[in-house]
């Protein structure tokens, strides 16, 4: 796919390239005028291309962070998965893999050495373990447990030691860790460990293995980690005699080669299962084929969020671009005049340009490419420092930087194409011209009445477009920034066709404020589209760039307004009135330049600011969320072994005591849940219980603060758990089970039943004939703990009476760190595992904080857009006035005047484009934060990132100010006498 | 003689140096009287223009005093002879010079703003001034609206409406036809008469000097007589 995008680039180049010689040869004399423009002021030609090539740099940077972000996935995804292209294995109720026949094995490795794509078949037994080294005290829980034969895995690769020898694997009496597991262990070599199990046993660790494709098997070397054995010590241990629950396949052609074999492989082992017996209920999964597919999505999906991003970027690289070439065509009217003058047809002033642009455009993407792999690495890097932690070190990071042929080349070209069709655009526009106009230097008169007509058609054309895209898709489950482009669209056109009969700013005004309406308006989009639809990130570059184009034409059309209050306000008389008065002139006076530059401040704002509002919202959500995903604990736990005693036994033990407050003891199990009317059904959850003969501080009812998003007839939270404490005919889900309100969505999720509280679903233990009808009378807020929670008495009747889980509390100023090591350690032999739910959730929190702050770095290069925008303004005004600056100067304006209404003037066009930006910015993620989606991920309210809003645009204003420093000092510091006779 | 305005004593103005020196002015001494009206010409580069810009303030002298009303314009810092220009001098130029941003009233008040008059009042006094040069019906018109003529008397309204002591008029008619010159010509000379303000005219037209009351003759940046 890649390779056919980069031949079709490329032969787009070639004939872009072609068609331009072509011109060349036909129209000489505009290319040679066009090389003399090119020639005659390198210091412009510079500062044109650094103008020019933001765009590509964005384009670049996407790809190469992309590429980056791929590389990485699929160097850990490759890492974890090893040579095991094809898995034979069952899922249990618990999670784990599910025993079979050892038997199973044999037929299908027999079946295999007639199968040439199949390189090895290994039986394994892979599950969780806790080790215990006697020789440093440290207890380890929740650890892979890999288990074959030295004999039957060579094709799974070579375990390789620290110092890089090979090793056969772990054999009778022997067991190998991963670094992860040692590092854990603080183990060495010939330390006594103690591998848990239903039958304990202690062997000697004889060696510590390389994270490499055998080491990381599974985990990527990433935690937890890993403890091999030899198959028959696991299956001793885990009383599973004659029995595995892993068969590892490995296809010939290497590990990256073997992927393209696993369809024939599967069918093939599809068909073997089907004829064992012994193999019911097996399945065939392809691991690297489905998590590299899963990486690439990854990195694709990175870029797209880049590059969606960056387009609000690029948009305003192109209208830098137009602006550019307005610039230029205003400073040679005179010299444009004279060629027309002359005898020179328009055609030929096109070339002109477009032949001048085309050498922008060549050595622009050039020089943006080059920059986009420099803004690549900053990324990586900043990523390297922000993410780097156990095995995802920062070095593998920096080593993940990937710059492909295919980035590069789809860089340039589209970099090239956009930067050459808007100069084409823009040539064909300002070589339109009036010679006598142009020669005297007179303004251009209002555009004839033929010129709405145009208007007025094109309006059509968009208002056909436009329904087009709304109608069909209004109502319905496609992308929403179809019809909610449909609608902009027809709105546009409406307003193009009305300016055909009424005044413009009439016109256009009600434009952009109902553009602002369609787009900004959260309530009229469920009205109109309704809720059903589907999308994703592109929504927001669509009801983003609605918006900002209904802002700044409510601006355009309105402007003289907004400046005559200003210039009330300001021109009053007094030292600064001349000042604000020369200042507010100017883009009061000249609206389309203004514009430009406010469009290119308005998008690069609007996104920053729309990026740190949305990292904050969603931080402050997750803050929120903490409480009402934690229920007021902080540690969720299981044990391999039940714990009946667990209150008891903590209250009794002093130091355990003196760091819990709550210890809530919880029934667990798996259960088949049908929900009449939904799908999938059944569907497997996990069952918990609380039982209610406990202590205050040791009963779910009394300690959960675990919240409810509905309840049936109203029940209070305190009703629903004194229900659920009594009444065996009772439940309540978690969040997951909520009927599913959202508009936009993240992308495709595992399906899930869905249901209304009061309605009646009925459970029973996986395989199992009992069946117990249940109604829902709660559907809780967390979803962070998933799955159905019914009376003891109910889960008694599903056959769960093992107190098997746990909900924990920190008492107030114990650390959770030392609690959960003391507590592990205490229920060492049960296998207690403890997850940190307040830390999971802090972790997120630190990972978005990161990821918004490098989307935040990544949109803030468009600043460089504006910045190259007001530099170039500046300069070319001070040419421009040189002789209005003399005039000034002659009337009594010092040097400080001349200096102060620049900035004055530059002052108004960045604030307002900051100020454009930052409210709507601010609007759409309010927007955003109200709609059902975000309600349904969990997102409940808006939050304004004050400081990091006030430092965008501090650092955006002091930017453009530094931009135009040198211009208005160079402005203030023209001779008088010389610039009232100046000609540029 | 009326009392002296301005007194030029040994005004040298040299451009480049080494090979490249130019004497644009060589050692010029001047007394223009309170209420004269006195026009400079000569040939081209004989030094016209820069007289008018180093007696005005609007350039600097390599050697010699500048005294207008008394005070050496050259001794002040650059933002006080900015100031002293707001207050006592105007011009007026060939090219006219009007900001194109602003209208022909919002040019004329311009002054008057930067003297530190409210901006009602200056409003009022320029559009008055405007009026009184036949524009009272293009107050609101910008200067791409207007015909050659039409600008010259809007630069001269500016020129005038701060009431300064001295106006300086660099070739007011030279982009002017016959009708238009004779209009600014007799506007000169009405707000001479009727304001009497010292008027400095460089120019090339002998009918401009002539409804001067003095002309000064220059050749190599020196005046023959």
């Amino acid at each position: 796919m890649a390779d056919a995008t980069v031949t079709a680039g490329l032969a787009l180049l070639a004939i872009v390239g072609v068609v331009a010689l072509a011109f060349a040869v036909s129209h000489r004399l505009a290319f040679r005028i066009a090389l003399r423009n090119v020639r005659r002021g390198r210091g412009r030609t510079v500062l044109l291309i650094l103008g020019l090539l933001v765009g590509t740099t964005i384009i670049s940077g996407s790809l190469i962070v992309g590429s980056t972000v791929q590389a990485l996935d699929v160097h850990y995804t490759y890492l974890g998965s090893g040579y095991v292209h094809e898995s034979v294995s069952a899922t249990a109720p618990s999670g784990g893999f599910a025993p079979f026949a050892y038997s199973v094995y044999t037929d299908v490795a027999a079946a295999a050495t007639g199968q040439s794509l199949i390189a090895g078949v290994t039986p394994m037994v892979i599950t969780t373990t806790q080790v215990y080294d006697r020789s440093t005290g440290i207890p380890e829980t929740n650890l892979n447990l890999i288990a074959s034969n030295p004999n039957q895995s060579a094709n799974l690769g070579t375990f390789h030691s620290l110092s890089g020898d090979a090793l056969p694997g772990p054999t009778t009496g022997q067991v190998y860790v991963d670094e992860q597991t040692a590092l854990a262990l603080n183990a060495t070599v010939g330390d006594a460990l103690v591998v848990y199990g239903p039958h304990p046993v202690e062997l000697t660790l004889t060696a510590i293995v390389q994270d490499d494709l055998r080491g990381a098997f599974i985990t990527a070397g990433l935690s937890p980690g890993n403890v091999f054995l030899d198959l028959p010590t696991a299956q001793s241990l885990e009383n599973l005699s004659g029995q595995i629950n892993y068969i590892a396949v490995t296809n010939v052609g290497g590990q990256s080669g073997g992927i393209a074999h696993s369809s024939t492989v599967s069918a093939f082992l599809n068909a073997t299962l089907a004829s064992v017996p012994a193999a019911a209920g097996l399945s065939v999964q392809e691991p690297m084929k489905n998590n590299i597919a899963a990486a690439e999505q990854s990195g694709m999906s990175v870029q797209t969020i880049f590059l969606v991003l960056g387009l609000f970027s690029i948009v305003a690289g192109a209208m830098l671009i137009v602006g550019i070439f307005i610039m230029l065509a205003e400073e040679r009217k005179g010299e444009m005049g004279m060629l027309r003058a002359v005898g020179m047809r328009r055609r030929e002033l096109v070339f002109v340009y477009y032949f001048e642009g085309f050498v922008y455009a060549v050595g622009s993407a050039l020089a943006g490419t080059l920059l986009g792999v420099a803004v690549g690495y900053l990324l990586t890097y900043t990523f390297s420092l922000l993410f780097a932690s156990g095995a995802l070190t920062s070095t593998a990071i920096l080593q993940s930087f990937t710059v492909t042929t295919d980035d590069l080349v789809i860089s340039y070209v589209a970099g090239f194409v956009l930067t050459l069709v808007t100069v084409a655009v823009a040539s064909s526009r300002v070589s339109r011209l009036n010679i006598v106009q142009a020669i005297r230097d007179l303004p251009s008169p209002p555009p004839p009445r033929r010129w709405y007509t145009i208007l007025g058609i094109l309006g059509v054309v968009l208002v056909l477009v436009g329904l087009a895209l709304l109608v069909p898709n209004a109502q319905g489950t496609s992308d929403i920034s179809i019809p909610m482009l449909g609608g902009g669209l027809t709105i546009l056109g409406l307003g193009l066709v009305a300016s055909r009969f009424v005044r413009n700013r009439l016109a256009f005004s009600a434009v952009g404020a109902g553009l602002l309406l369609w787009a900004g308006v959260e309530p009229l989009h469920r009205l109109v589209l309704g809720s059903a639809h589907s999308g994703g990130i592109f929504i927001v570059f669509v009801e983003g760039i609605l918006m900002v184009t209904g802002a700044l034409l409510l601006y355009v059309f309105n402007s003289d307004l907004l400046i005559r209050g200003l210039l009330r306000l300001a021109g009053q008389g007094g030292p600064g009135a001349p000042r604000a008065r020369i200042g507010l002139s100017y883009p009061a006076r000249r609206p389309g330049r203004t514009a430009i530059n406010l469009t290119i401040f308005a998008l690069v704002t609007f996104t920053m600011v729309a990026i740190a509002c949305f990292g904050a919202t969603l931080q402050a959500n997750l803050n929120n969320t903490i409480a009402t995903e934690s229920g007021g604990y902080t540690f969720f736990g299981f044990s391999t072994q039940p714990i009946p005693q667990l209150p008891q036994v903590v209250a009794n033990n002093s130091t355990l005591a003196a760091q819990f407050s709550v210890t809530v003891p919880v029934v667990s199990g798996a259960v088949e849940v049908d929900v009449p009317g939904s799908a999938p059904n059944p569907y497997l959850d996990a069952l918990y219980s609380a039982p209610t003969n406990q202590s205050a501080s040791a009963s779910f009812y009394a300690t959960s603060q675990f919240g409810f998003s509905s309840t049936w007839q109203g029940m209070s939270s305190a009703a629903v758990y004194d229900e659920l404490a009594t009444n065996a005919s009772v439940a309540i889900v978690d969040q997951t089970y909520a009927p599913v309100t959202s508009s936009v969505s993240s992308g495709p999720t595992a399906p899930h039943p869905t249901l209304t509280v009061g309605q009646s679903i009925y459970l029973r233990p996986p395989g199992s004939s009992t069946n117990l009808s249940v109604r829902v009378i709660g559907v809780m807020s967390q979803s962070a703990i998933t799955g159905v929670w019914v009376n003891p008495q109910a889960a008694s009747t599903l056959g769960y009476r093992s107190q098997d889980a746990f909900l924990l509390t920190v008492r107030p100023g114990a650390s959770a760190t030392l609690a959960a090591q003391d507590a592990k350690r205490a229920f060492f032999p049960e296998g207690l595992v403890l997850f940190n739910i307040v830390q999971i959730l802090q972790t997120s929190i630190a990972s978005t904080e990161g990821v918004i702050g490098l989307l935040e770095i990544f949109v803030g290069l468009g600043l460089g857009v504006g910045i190259a925008a007001m530099g170039i303004l500046a300069l070319r005004a001070v040419v421009e006035r040189r002789r209005e600056i003399g005039m000034l100067r002659s009337m009594g304006f010092t040097q400080r005047d001349v200096l102060t209404t620049f900035v004055l003037e530059y002052s108004f066009t960045t604030l307002l484009g900051l100020a454009i930006g930052t409210v709507l910015g601010i609007w759409i993620v309010y927007d955003l934060s109200i709609s059902p989606s975000a309600a349904a991920s969990g997102v409940s309210f808006f939050a304004l990132p004050v400081a990091n809003i006030a430092l965008i645009l501090v650092a955006a204003y002091a930017l453009a100010m530094l931009a135009i420093a040198v211009p208005s000092i160079r402005a203030s510091r023209i001779p008088p006498a010389d610039a009232v006779r100046a000609t540029e | 003689m009326a009392e002296p305005v301005v007194v030029g004593e040994n005004v040298w103005k040299t451009y480049g140096a080494g090979d490249t020196e130019v004497n644009a002015l060589r050692g010029i001494s001047v007394v223009i009287a309170r209420g004269e009206m006195v026009a400079v010409m000569g040939p081209s580069g004989s030094g016209k223009t820069t007289f008018l810009n180093c007696f005005s303030g609007l350039d600097s002298v390599s050697q010699g005093r500048v005294l207008i009303g008394g005070v050496d314009i050259h001794a002040m810092p650059d933002a006080k002879r900015s100031e002293f220009r707001a207050q006592r001098t105007g011009f007026v130029f060939q090219a006219y010079n009007l900001l194109p941003v602003l209208s022909a009233v919002e040019n004329v008040e311009m002054p008057l703003l930067i003297s530190g008059v409210r901006a009602r009042e200056a409003r009022e006094r320029a559009s008055e001034m405007l009026r009184q040069l036949g524009l009272g019906d293009r107050l609101d018109h910008r200067p791409s609206e207007l015909s050659g003529g039409q600008q010259q008397r809007v630069s001269l309204a500016r020129a005038l409406v701060t009431k300064p002591a001295i106006v300086w008029a660099d070739e007011p008619t030279g982009n002017l036809d016959e009708e238009g010159s004779h209009q600014v010509i007799a506007l000169l000379q009405q707000l001479n008469q009727s304001f009497g303000q010292t008027m400095v005219v460089v120019t090339h037209d002998a009918e401009v000097a002539a409804g001067c009351h003095r002309t000064l003759r220059m050749r190599d940046g020196q005046f023959l007589s």
